[in-house]
């Protein structure tokens, strides 16, 4: 499956902008040595893909994971990597278990809320008691 | 490590212990598009399948790369008295430190050839 090379390069706005983020104010970059720091991007993941993968088979999987390349990482001498990138792991893992559990928090809230605006107005109407639960019932279908 | 409560989402607070690493925002999530990186993960014939969490490792791991990089060649820059890193300072960068013989020679050549 060959890809076209542009597929095969990485956003230049994006490199640009960590390239003036780890440089002191005031430094600028040229276009010659930005294009040939995104090049160097894309064979780091070229080559990190690969180191990883020998991991997986190694391990008999035919899914690269989070630790074959956070192993290849070590293998290609980035060691200094693998603490910063355990923590942004940890971070994208809650955030990845945050929006599974915002989503059911979201249903359920909907839910119970519905519920409780038919418990107060149970001593009112009796009709709009039972729009409440018409509506209560169309979540639970949505979901 | 970190105390932050089991279910509590949303953006990751800067100051966290031990952030003291390689970039201003160490715990900001990928910034690369993670397609685009999936794409490069697709294109060596020996990889089957990547999880979500493996490609999202590598685009936080190429951003390090290249601060590094970046890093590593603008001292050649400042050597030259330049406050604009071109592209030979970048060469000295990858000749002289051991962890980029990667991108030298034959090895990029047979990576980008495939």
């Amino acid at each position: 499956m060959a890809e076209r090379p542009e597929d095969l390069n990485l956003p230049n706005a994006v490199i640009t902008r960590i390239i003036k983020e780890a440089l002191p104010d005031g430094v600028n970059i040229s276009k010659e040595a930005r294009s040939a720091i995104s090049r160097a991007a894309s064979v780091f993941v070229l080559y990190a893909t690969s180191c990883a993968n020998n991991f997986a088979v190694k391990g008999k999987r035919k899914t690269l994971n989070a630790g074959d390349v956070l192993s290849a990482m070590e293998e290609m001498e980035f060691q200094r990597f693998i603490a910063p990138l355990k923590e942004s792991l940890e971070v994208y893992r809650r955030e990845q278990k945050g929006k599974k559990e915002a989503r059911k928090d979201k249903d359920k809230k909907a839910d119970s809320e519905e519920q409780d605006k038919s418990r107060e107005e149970e001593n009112d109407d009796d009709d709009e008691r039972m729009e409440e639960e018409e509506q209560n019932d169309d979540e639970e279908v949505d979901n | 490590m970190a105390g932050a409560e089991p279910g509590v989402a949303a953006a990751p607070p800067a100051e966290e212990p031990g952030s003291g690493s390689l970039c201003a925002a160490p715990l900001r999530l990928a910034r690369l598009p993670l397609a685009r990186v999936k794409a490069l993960v697709k294109a060596d014939p020996d990889v089957s399948l990547a999880s979500q969490e493996a490609v999202f490792v590598l685009a936080r791991a190429t951003e390090l790369f290249v601060e590094t990089i970046a890093k590593d060649a603008y001292v050649y820059a400042q050597q030259g008295k330049r406050k604009t890193l071109q592209r030979k300072d970048l060469d000295n960068a990858i000749e002289a430190i051991d962890e980029f013989a990667f991108l030298e020679g034959e090895f990029l050549v047979g990576l980008i050839l495939f």
